[in-house]
């Protein structure tokens, strides 16, 4: 669990997210429908973001779970992906927002060295998550800062991929700036 | 009370307008953030709520001995249990008219009982509640208790309650008319419609949506019997409203024994700022248990009884010459309340609907009239953009209709009738007085930026490709700034909405601002440090806002109708002037100059014309608080509180056009193109209205493409999860083109008007009206919400709605 082991036993029926939440107090991630429709309880297992309230506690015994207290110190320095939504504003109530970088996550550091997601692809990707506040635009910017950043740091032999990735990334903020910068 | 007008010059540094980074994202991207939910004291009990499965039934008996029986079920009860409760009370009723309500001892209009102990009126309907060691033991122990039902015949249509031999929900309530409610004139409107020379009608459904947070309510109950004090931690957009409502109207304790607390709240869109029985339940049981009592509601739960909004059947007339111009406007609307009137929602299906339907266009006879009705529903509320959005879809929707019987662009006729420039402040013949605006300038950057002029082009290019293109052009006015107190007293709102400031400053020169507003995720923490510090031209870090706790600020109303830049921060902005003024008393002193030769600028006071005799803003906080030196007349410290009280309403507007393709083959309607540009005054933080904006135009198209509230005939709701419920997803929405135009309003010191919400309130007309433009050519003239791939199949195969 975030990198250090748990020893508990759980009910049958108990679900990941209610062990989280109320066995371990990592209030983090969020619940925020009956089911499984609104993805502000994901969290990542063994790498790949999964919804923890359609997982039993049982189940997910021998693996790695990573919540959104594992992704960042408490009050610490912000992840790429994380500052990448700052500068976009991709949060606004923030209920949906842990459940959006555990899903993201996956997304920018599986497609790091290969080419950048499109605008469609991030919005496919983020169809598990329900958003209420920021209609998803100031998200998928941000994913496209984030991807475009996470590129920029990647060494020489992919820089042609990181080239594509630049312009896209240039294209992204164009389409930011013509979606209302301004406003 | 400050009474301000606009003949007050914007003043300050210049960081206002600036996109500061919001100061609350960090902590929201890192998970830490404390929602209701996650709030855990020490010894909390929880609370699971039996709402009724029936619609409409008498309760015949209630049986709880098995319950009480069930692991750790500490407590079971029900009506009986809170007979010295009152009921909770409805505080906007229609103004002007006479209008029936079930009662409440105040003399009030009341509204439902904490529990329902006779008969339940809707599925939800609270009956009985548990409480018990775990959230899964309480919600166990509902199963348990047996309720016997002596079923009622149901009704869920506003026109159907109304009619000779409907169910009857209220003795109170005579044929389950709460208001039959009127504005404008009508004479003068039949007449004008009587002698057009081209009159369209419309029947429009406006479909009951669920505004749908994604944070479900909460609320924890904590009473403390030392000192027979409450406190309630709730997810609520207006801590003082409720702690006033629920301490004095329900209660029956003294206000000053009730604390409300509102944490970070997940999302709001109006239907958190309303009293719910949940949060005197908590509050009663933690004193009959002593314990902290604890209640999270689900995603079905919140579907059955947090209030719901829009839900408005109406038949609307328009009349004009046959060369454009509109002379006439009539809407006649049935209402549906739901089973009890919510705390504001008989205000918001009446006047802040009707006053708004004429829109931005100047016209000399308009007349809406509203029958609002009970019905076995949830109770009607407000839902972003409420009262507006339903006014623009009509009308919107009737320009169209206008446009294609007189065989003239849709823009051109809107152009044509737009309020010019010149006749502001407008009086628009139903109740409002529209305080500035250059809507010709705003339609026309809409009309450019859209790309209005090349749409033949492009629908000829995207038939060719098997698609229907379409383009749907709406635009509106919002109502925001409430409010004028005396104003809102003449809608019926019982209660003062004036917003309140304090700052104080601290001997080491930070500062603390406290307001009694209360975020639902609109970064209040960032803009208001932003408004303080740009007046007293100090740096933003130095400020630290306080809200959304009813023992630490003023009093306020909070958070709904977008009122927040535009009430809250104008008194933030007139408080720190006050601060202003007191340092330059002071700063007199200190420097040893009449006060006539001291200025303020730049974060400190100097003498003018010699600007090394000075006193920086940190050196006079610490001068201030010493004290020492000051004249009799000038009191120590620095502490200044202003309660801001506007002349009027403020009126933002603006043009949207909506490109949508429709799939030949499928039905599907996609959004392709989506351009706004809003008047909202001037802006305090552009990169947080932004988001307000893309989320509003979001949330609109929801209701116009795929949300709907949707009650079988036995009262059933049917899409009561996200399953049966459908909200807008990523893939769903482009970005959209976005622009402004700023008109300042002269009604508050920052020139501000509304804007969190204002961008809901066209989407789904302009939507509505592309679509329609798509299957023009096949006679279509009206689709009802939502458009789905279904509902629009039928239509281009020729079916009738």
């Amino acid at each position: 669990m975030n990198g250090r082991p748990e020893q508990f036993s759980a009910q049958p029926n108990e679900l990941l997210v209610e062990r989280l939440r109320d066995g371990l107090g990592l209030t983090g991630t969020k619940v925020g429908c009956d089911t499984g429709q609104c993805g502000t309880c994901v969290v990542q297992l063994d790498g790949r973001s999964v919804k923890s309230c359609l997982l039993l506690t049982a189940s997910a015994a021998g693996s790695r779970v990573t919540t959104i207290e594992g992704v960042t110190e408490r009050g610490g320095e912000l992840t790429g992906l994380q500052e990448a939504l700052r500068q976009e504003h991709g949060t606004q109530c923030g209920f949906c927002t842990p459940g959006m970088v555990m899903a993201l996550g996956e997304l920018v550091e599986n497609t790091a060295d290969r080419e950048a997601p499109t605008e469609p692809e991030i919005r496919e990707w983020l169809t598990g998550n329900l958003c209420r506040c920021t209609g998803y635009h100031s998200v998928v910017r941000g994913v496209q800062r984030a991807c475009s950043a996470a590129r920029a740091e990647l060494p020489e032999e992919i820089g042609e991929g990181a080239a594509v990735s630049a312009s896209a990334g240039s294209a992204a903020s164009a389409s930011a700036s013509a979606s209302g910068k301004e406003v | 009370m400050t009474a301000v007008t606009g003949d007050v010059p914007l003043q300050g540094s210049g960081l206002l307008g600036q996109p500061l980074d919001s100061r609350e994202d960090p902590q929201l991207l890192r998970g830490e953030a404390t929602y209701v939910a996650d709030i855990d004291l020490p010894g909390t009990a929880h609370m699971a709520i039996l709402g009724s499965p029936v619609a409409h039934a008498k309760i015949l008996s209630i049986e709880t001995k098995a319950a009480e029986q069930l692991p750790g079920v500490l407590k079971v009860a029900t009506a009986a249990e809170f007979t010295g409760v009152m009921p909770l009370p409805c505080i906007w009723i229609p103004g002007g008219v006479e209008s029936h309500f079930p009662p409440h001892p105040y003399g009030l209009p009341g509204a439902r009982p904490v529990l329902t102990g006779d008969t339940v009126r809707h599925v939800g309907d609270p009956i009985a509640v548990v409480v018990a060691e775990t959230p899964r033991q309480a919600a166990a122990a509902l199963a348990a208790i047996a309720v016997e039902y002596e079923p009622l015949p149901v009704v869920t249509r506003a026109d159907e309650a109304l009619a000779e031999g409907a169910p009857q929900l209220h003795e109170a309530v005579p044929g389950n008319l709460n208001a039959y409610w009127t504005c404008g004139d009508k004479d003068r409107t039949d007449a004008a419609i009587a002698e057009a020379e081209v009159t369209v009608e419309l029947d429009l459904v406006n479909q009951r949506t669920i505004n749908s947070p994604i944070e479900p309510r909460g609320a924890v109950g904590d009473y403390n019997a030392a000192t027979d004090e409450y406190t309630l931690y709730a997810s609520t957009q207006g801590p003082h409203n409720h702690r006033f409502l629920l301490s004095a109207l329900v209660l029956g304790i003294p206000f000053n024994k009730l604390r409300v607390i509102a944490p970070t709240v997940g999302g709001s869109f109006g239907t958190k700022g309303y009293l719910y029985p949940d949060m005197a339940l908590v509050l009663l049981l933690s004193k009959a248990l002593g314990r902290p009592v604890k209640w999270v509601d689900t995603r079905t739960g919140l579907m059955n009884s947090t209030v719901q909004g829009r839900d408005h059947r109406q038949h609307v007339v328009l009349a004009g010459t046959r060369d454009g111009r509109i002379t006439g406007l009539r809407a006649t609307s049935y209402a549906n309340l739901g089973a009890y009137p919510s705390t504001i929602g008989p205000g918001v299906a009446t006047a802040l609907m009707g006053r708004s339907i004429s829109g931005m266009y100047d016209i000399q006879a308009s007349f809406c009239e509203v029958y609002a009705a009970f019905t076995n529903t949830v109770s009607l509320g407000a839902q972003r953009g409420s009262g507006r959005a339903e006014a623009a879809f009509l009308m919107e929707r009737l320009v169209d209709r206008y446009a294609s019987e007189i065989g003239m662009d849709p823009a051109a006729v809107r152009r044509k009738n737009l309020v010019p420039k010149e006749k502001f402040p407008y009086d628009n013949g139903l109740g409002w007085t529209y305080d500035s605006g250059d809507y010709q300038l705003n339609f026309d950057k809409a009309m450019e930026l859209s790309g209005y002029a090349d749409m033949p082009a492009r629908k000829a290019e995207a038939r060719s490709r098997g698609k229907r293109l379409g383009v749907g052009i709406a635009t509106y006015v919002a109502i925001c700034g409430v409010g004028p107190s005396t104003r809102m007293s003449k809608e019926g709102m019982l209660g003062g909405t004036w917003e309140s400031a304090n700052i104080r400053v601290h001997p080491t020169g930070e500062v603390t601002v406290t307001v009694g507003s209360a975020s639902t995720g609109q970064s209040h923490h960032t803009v208001f440090a932003q408004v303080a510090a740009d007046e007293l031209e100090i740096d933003p870090a130095l400020v630290q806002v306080y809200e959304g706790d009813t023992l630490k600020a003023p009093y306020g109303q909070g958070t709904y109708g977008s009122r927040s830049y535009s009430m809250a921060a104008p008194a933030i902005a007139l408080t720190a002037r006050k601060v202003k003024a007191k340092l330059v008393k002071a700063g007199a002193v200190f420097l040893g100059v009449p006060e006539e030769k001291v200025v303020y600028a730049g974060g400190k006071v100097y003498e003018d014309g010699n600007e090394e005799n000075a006193k920086t803003f940190s050196e006079m906080a610490m001068a201030m608080w010493y004290g020492w030196g000051l004249p009799h007349e000038i009191e120590p410290a620095i502490d200044e509180t202003t309660h801001f009280d506007p002349p009027d309403f403020n009126y933002p507007f603006g043009t949207h056009v909506a490109v949508v393709e429709v799939d030949e083959l499928t039905g599907e309607t996609e959004v392709v193109a989506y351009t706004a540009v809003d008047d909202a005054g001037n802006i305090g933080n552009p990169k947080i209205v932004l988001g307000q904006i893309e989320g509003s135009i979001t949330h609109g198209l929801g209701q116009a493409l795929m949300e709907a509230a949707v009650y079988d005939e036995q009262g059933l709701l049917v899409s009561s999860d996200l399953t049966t419920y459908a909200l807008p997803r990523a893939a769903d929405v482009p970005f959209f083109t976005l622009d402004k135009t700023t008109t300042p309003s002269p009604h508050n010191p920052l020139g501000a008007k509304g804007a969190g919400e204002i961008a809901t309130v066209p989407p789904a007309a302009a939507v509505v009206n592309a679509v329609v433009d798509a299957l023009s050519d096949l006679g279509v003239q009206h689709i009802d919400m939502p458009l789905t791939p279904e509902k629009v199949w039928r239509r281009l195969r020729g079916e009738a709605e």
